[in-house]
């Protein structure tokens, strides 16, 4: 891995990014309309290193590793990419032409969190910056 | 010949003659099928010379080599000829059903000339084809002509119609199949108007089709149809349509809004988009002929001023140019102005844009009251688009009427007063709900370089700049930066040549982006038995382009007309695009040199005609 030391340590600051999008008031109403149970599964770089996010009835949580039910959708791809999604830096839709990213489920309410990712990155760097990881933050 | 049936039905309305031609096989070779065939019949038979709503002109629909194969996204066609609205060469293409049973009765295409003394309806039973009166549809909307003639010929008859704005000529009429599924552009139902000639209908008794390699082909269409329909971007538009990212397309600055005089209307995004056309109004989604896509929406409304019963629903074009553009968020509208505007015949893009244009020239000042028979256009008014305006453009009537009916291009014209530098288009066709600003520069230069004028699915730039495209094989491994004009004019050379492929083997770009190159040339050789390798594949895709600028460059277009209005080329007012100017000479001239085209003239050197197996054509010009 390009900007991780360990499995753990991505799942870390994803999660913190959720927790804090998920009571921002811009990104609620998105996450909500999600409408999913969604694995983001970077499986391929550890094999704990996965978390949920759960969106469905108007509640929003989020956690480590896999959830307890099935997911309605999984979206695979490597730690590094999506340090690089979340930091706004990685073009969805050319990584899931170039098959970077792998979508097993619908997308449909994902789509509806998409106009929002600058946003996302906004906060994403927030969280680096607590965390003490400022030199993980991408320009 | 396998896959096409190499026979075309030719009619001259004037005398009443029909006649059953034969294409020859090198023509299949060279240029396709679909846009580029008819490209290469007209420039052989067409009369360069002819008003394209004179008796004169030619109006040529043309099937592709895959119409009528259970393959997802391949029974499209075209209709092609010297357009009304733009006097430049003309194509568009259609889903639908009816090019799966004309090429069922065993025809590629259908050749007319001339003018009916009457209104005419074109009948084809298998091989028995004969024009009847029609004149009892005549004035008619295209939901009743399309009722009436399945209750007289049958519900699995396959029909083409025309509506009032078609019979009155209106620039931009389109040419509705089954009343739902369009030839939307580039005013060909004006050039059927033009000939009395009402509808079409088709009906074949069996379906039979002769392939090259039958048994290779079903290997690569059972791999191809669940991919194409697992694909995710079907899964999305399945369920909410082909606005399903209409949200992030306001995001990225990509919907035009009010005149393309702004790029960011966050209120309008969730009120448009298509989640919430399926949650508030969808009652079933359609498809073409065999898609496993299903894109099609059909909508009811059941309360409120704009109710509507359950029917065809609007498309991501209609939603924007009937919406946004002319700065309305209210999606009951747009449903109801997009039905109207099917049922009457006109194309949802060319009336959304030049309204738009006149809502700005409205409020400009440049147009006044005494123009408008004292109708005042206010964005967003759409009680006045619905009730008033789009019947007055149908049947053009009125001095509003009559000044839109023939397109923003020519209605700034006569209007004068600078009127024309916020007109949106290339060529004379109206600039699409894509704004190339937010969109993508690379979109402004096929825009601009299109033989037809500006349009989004001439060449597959969109899909490009919007990374949905990754073909190793003809070295399209760009990562485009959308808002740049970086790497634009060495994609756009791909775009043409491909774009050119799908449009003249009439398939759905939905559909087409999950083929890989190495598979398009499987699917022409097994079916069609073309003997392609890749490079005699993109050398066809070549040579329809090259042919299509060479029948403009007859029509005297050259490249000083391959550019867009002052408009498209102001930097974007707001939104994620704000301040940023699009390049497009640079890219042109880069594009030209990359495609050995006179930078001058705008049309191929000798040398690269020759090149291309096209010499005899350079001789003509």
């Amino acid at each position: 891995m390009e900007y991780w030391k360990n499995e753990n340590e991505p799942i870390q600051a994803f999660v913190k990014l959720f927790e804090a999008a998920m009571i921002d008031d811009e990104l609620t109403s998105g996450l909500k309309k999600v409408n999913q149970l969604i694995l983001f599964d970077y499986t391929e770089d550890g094999p704990n290193c996965c978390f949920w996010m759960d969106c469905r009835g108007g509640n929003l949580s989020v956690g480590p590793g896999k959830p307890s039910e099935e997911p309605d959708m999984t979206m695979s791809l490597s730690a590094d990419d999506a340090h690089r999604s979340w930091s706004n830096k990685l073009n969805p839709v050319m990584a899931i032409t170039r098959k970077k990213i792998r979508v097993k489920g619908s997308a449909v309410g994902l789509l509806k969190l998409a106009p929002k990712l600058k946003k996302v990155a906004e906060i994403y760097a927030v969280i680096l910056k607590d965390l003490g990881w400022e030199d993980k933050i991408l320009k | 010949m396998y896959g096409n049936t190499g026979k075309i039905i030719v009619v001259d309305l004037t005398t009443g003659k029909i006649e059953i031609a034969s294409l020859p096989e090198t023509d299949y070779l060279s240029y396709i099928g679909g846009s580029g065939l008819a490209a290469r019949y007209f420039w052989e038979r067409g009369n360069f010379q002819a008003d394209p709503l004179s008796a004169e002109a030619m109006l040529i629909f043309m099937n592709g080599p895959f119409a009528g194969l259970k393959l997802s996204g391949a029974s499209r066609s075209s209709v092609a000829g010297r357009s009304p609205l733009t006097g430049n060469w003309g194509d568009s293409s259609c889903g639908g059903y009816f090019a799966p049973e004309l090429r069922y009765a065993g025809f590629d295409g259908i050749v007319l000339t001339g003018k009916a003394e009457k209104p005419s309806l074109l009948v084809i039973e298998d091989n028995a084809v004969c024009i009847e009166s029609a004149e009892d549809y005549w004035g008619k909307g295209i939901e009743s002509v399309n009722r009436s003639l399945k209750d007289k010929f049958g519900k699995t008859w396959r029909n083409l119609i025309i509506g009032p704005a078609g019979e009155n000529q209106v620039k931009y009429a389109l040419i509705l199949n089954e009343a739902h599924h369009a030839f939307g552009r580039a005013g060909f139902g004006a050039v059927m108007g033009s000939k009395n000639l009402k509808a079409i209908v088709v009906k074949a008794s069996t379906k039979t089709m002769t392939l090259a390699d039958p048994e290779a082909f079903e290997t690569l269409r059972k791999e191809l149809n669940p991919r194409i329909k697992e694909a995710l971007a079907s899964d999305v538009m399945r369920v909410n349509g082909t606005a399903a990212n209409l949200e992030g397309g306001v995001y990225s600055g990509d919907v035009p809004i009010r005149n393309f005089t702004s790029n960011f209307w966050q209120e309008m995004a969730e009120s448009l988009t298509g989640s919430t056309l399926s949650e508030k109004y969808l009652t079933h989604g359609g498809a073409c002929a065999y898609c496993t896509i299903a894109c099609k929406r059909n909508v009811r409304i059941t309360e409120g001023i704009f109710a509507i019963p359950d029917g065809p629903g609007p498309e991501y074009e209609t939603i924007v140019s009937l919406g946004s553009l002319i700065g309305s968020m209210d999606l009951a509208a747009v449903c109801k102005a997009g039905r109207i505007c099917n049922d009457l015949g006109l194309d949802t893009i060319t009336t959304g844009a030049t309204i738009a244009w006149a809502m700005e020239a409205f409020e400009k000042g440049d147009i006044t009251a005494a123009d408008t028979d004292g109708i005042s256009l206010i964005w967003g008014d759409m009680e006045t688009v619905i009730d008033v305006l789009i019947p007055a453009i149908a049947a053009r009537t009125g001095k509003l009427g009559r000044l839109l009916a023939d397109g923003s291009a020519a209605a700034a014209r006569r209007i004068g007063k600078g009127s024309s530098d916020y007109t949106a288009h290339a060529k004379g066709l109206e600039v699409p709900a894509h704004d190339p600003r937010g969109g993508g520069h690379g979109l402004a230069l096929t825009y601009a370089i299109s033989p037809r004028g500006a349009c989004h699915v001439a060449f597959p730039m969109l899909f490009m700049e919007m990374g949905a495209c990754y073909y190793p094989e003809i070295g399209f491994e760009y990562e485009l930066e959308p808002k740049t004009d970086e790497n634009k004019a060495e994609a756009a050379v791909i775009a043409v040549a491909l774009g050119s492929i799908e449009n003249s083997a009439c398939f759905c770009q939905f559909a087409d982006r999950e083929i890989t190159i190495p598979e398009w040339v499987a699917l022409f050789n097994t079916v069609a038995g073309y003997g392609w390798d890749i490079d005699a594949m993109m050398l066809a895709g070549k040579r329809v382009f090259y042919l299509k600028r060479l029948i403009n460059y007859r029509f005297g277009r050259t490249a000083a007309d391959d550019t867009l209005t002052p408009r498209m080329l102001e930097p974007a007012r707001d939104g994620e695009p704000e301040g940023i100017a699009i390049n497009l000479d640079a890219m042109k001239a880069a594009f030209y040199r990359l495609m050995e085209m006179d930078p001058i003239q705008g049309i191929p050197t000798q040398s690269a005609l020759i090149a291309c197996g096209m010499a005899e054509e350079f001789e003509h010009i």
